[in-house]
């Protein structure tokens, strides 16, 4: 469960990029953060994983109060967390398998069981052929879901996607998405921040929209009867 | 740590060894030639305390015996003087052997003796002293004590040469510890520099292991063990810099110019000097990378929070 009461967020000198943000999501959804570019999608998703503080209110993960955490708390939290971003992220030097494996290996799994289970995501995401590949020699849809083979190696409670679907055709994008659909499906919680409201029609669940900072709207969206 | 996360450190550091060879090579060979200019003031030291050395063994508290003195007398004298905490050796001079000397001295007009009773020169005692007590407040009180010691007639020693070589000692002292000081904190903010660089260039690895949930020790493990190679490696880049100087100085081409005929007597670093500076790099390589690595994550969160 994450608990979001009264959050905002103001950068120096005085830009607030939120304002009173109450939300509650409960484990295992898939909620979409929906506005337009400077809306507020990308610090709540850095406000949630600790990128960032907020400047006022409280957010609750499992209970606890993210604000609070220490260094070593924020790594801990982290670890539960799969982060997926827009530009993907990866290690130019490492190959595929290698990049999906490091965020296991950081944790203390071995590294034959880390390659392993790199290999069975990079599988189940369709690059059985590219698992040997450098991220400059794949297609950005390929880079993305090494990206989101290496967010879910962990097994985390909680994925955060951040416009995870820009700059990706059509097609590619509706992989992307089935795959984060079928982590929702596994039992984790799933918060993608986006401004593509194509994506949302096709895939109607819970939308947040925010508009400069601020809850504009807050529902289900229903592919057939829209909001 | 646990014993996974050990050997995943040891991967991190043998592949970014492969990777980043060249990176490494310059940071090294930076640290290198500020280990090697560190070296060589301990080089120049190390002679310069030879040197002083020498002179201070020109140091010597000369005794005048009495005349009337027996030979068991004067055996027993020097085993007493000889005892003393201050004496490093003594050598006796016999009225003959001080004839002798004299003679010697005054060369083609040792004539001018002709005609003196040979006992007008009295016999002597040399009396060299340990290195720690060859100054003005050691000396003089001892010649006093000597002074008193039966069958001594007079001391005399070289007060204002004492005076002078303390003086020399404590100015290159005072000099050897400032340059030392700022030839340390010089080679500090180039190392640390140098690996600012090379943190930057693995940025994006940095960030990586942040948003994954990696503790800081383990992110900052294998740079700190990479500087300490690199540190270790460029101790001994910087002592066979040293050695081939040396080499060269001491070579028969510098001997055959006639320019450098002193330098046979040169003296390269002892063991425990060559240890300091090895240490001294692995030092500054451990440091230098955990307070750029640190300097980094700060500049890094303050930013990406103001993106």
């Amino acid at each position: 469960m994450i608990q979001l009461f009264h959050v905002g967020k103001t950068y120096p000198p005085d830009y607030r990029a939120l304002t009173d943000i109450n939300l509650e999501i409960p484990a295992g959804e898939l909620v979409f953060i929906v506005g337009a570019s400077g809306a507020g999608k990308s610090t709540l998703l850095k406000l949630l994983f600790r990128e960032e503080e907020p400047s006022t209110g409280q957010i609750l993960i499992a209970g606890k109060n993210v604000a609070r955490l220490n260094r070593r708390g924020v790594a801990r939290l982290r670890r539960t967390i799969g982060l997926v971003f827009q530009e993907c992220k990866l290690l130019s030097s490492l190959t595929a398998l290698q990049n999906v494996a490091l965020a296991a290996e950081a944790l203390g799994v071995s590294p034959r069981v880390s390659r392993i289970k790199a290999y069975q995501l990079l599988r189940e995401l369709g690059l059985r052929e590219r698992y040997d590949a450098k991220p400059l020699a794949l297609s950005a849809g390929e880079r993305q879901r090494v990206a989101i083979a290496r967010a879910l190696i962990n097994e985390p409670t909680l994925v955060l996607a951040d416009e995870p679907t820009g700059n990706l055709d059509a097609d590619t994008a509706d992989e992307i998405m089935r795959l984060l659909l079928r982590m929702r499906d596994r039992g984790a919680t799933v918060i993608i921040a986006t401004h593509d409201y194509g994506i949302i029609e096709r895939y109607g669940t819970r939308v947040v929209s925010l508009r400069r900072g601020v809850v504009a709207d807050h529902g289900i969206w229903s592919p057939t009867e829209g909001h | 740590m646990r014993w996974s996360l050990v050997g995943f450190v040891l991967r991190r550091v043998r592949s970014s060894l492969r990777q980043l060879l060249w990176s490494h090579l310059l940071t090294a060979g930076i640290m290198a030639m500020t280990l090697f200019v560190f070296g060589g003031f301990m080089l120049l030291e190390t002679n310069l305390q030879k040197l002083l050395k020498g002179w201070g063994d020109q140091i010597q508290i000369t005794a005048y015996l009495s005349n009337d003195m027996a030979a068991d007398d004067v055996r027993d004298l020097i085993q007493r003087v000889q005892a003393m905490a201050e004496v490093e050796r003594v050598r006796h001079t016999s009225q003959e052997q001080a004839w002798r000397d004299f003679q010697a001295a005054l060369g083609t007009q040792s004539g001018l003796l002709d005609g003196l009773p040979r006992e007008v020169l009295p016999a002597s005692i040399d009396i060299s002293l340990r290195p720690s007590y060859r100054d003005g407040p050691t000396v003089e009180p001892l010649a006093e004590r000597l002074n008193k010691e039966n069958g001594i007639a007079s001391v005399e020693y070289p007060q204002e040469w004492i005076e002078r070589l303390g003086l020399i000692v404590l100015v290159l002292e005072w000099i050897k510890w400032i340059l030392a000081g700022v030839l340390f904190i010089a080679t500090f903010f180039i190392v640390g520099s140098t690996i600012k660089l090379a943190v930057l260039a693995r940025q994006d690895e940095v960030e990586i292991m942040q948003l994954i949930g990696a503790s800081e020790e383990l992110i900052q493990a294998p740079f700190v063990i990479e500087g300490m190679i690199q540190g270790l490696a460029g101790g001994a880049l910087a002592i066979a810099g040293l050695g081939v100087a040396y080499a060269l100085l001491q070579s028969e081409v510098a001997k055959m110019a006639g320019l450098f005929a002193p330098l046979d007597e040169l003296r390269f670093l002892n063991l425990t000097s060559l240890g300091l500076l090895l240490g001294t790099g692995w030092l500054l390589g451990a440091v230098g990378s955990l307070v750029s690595l640190r300097r980094f994550l700060r500049t890094w969160h303050a930013s990406s929070a103001r993106a």
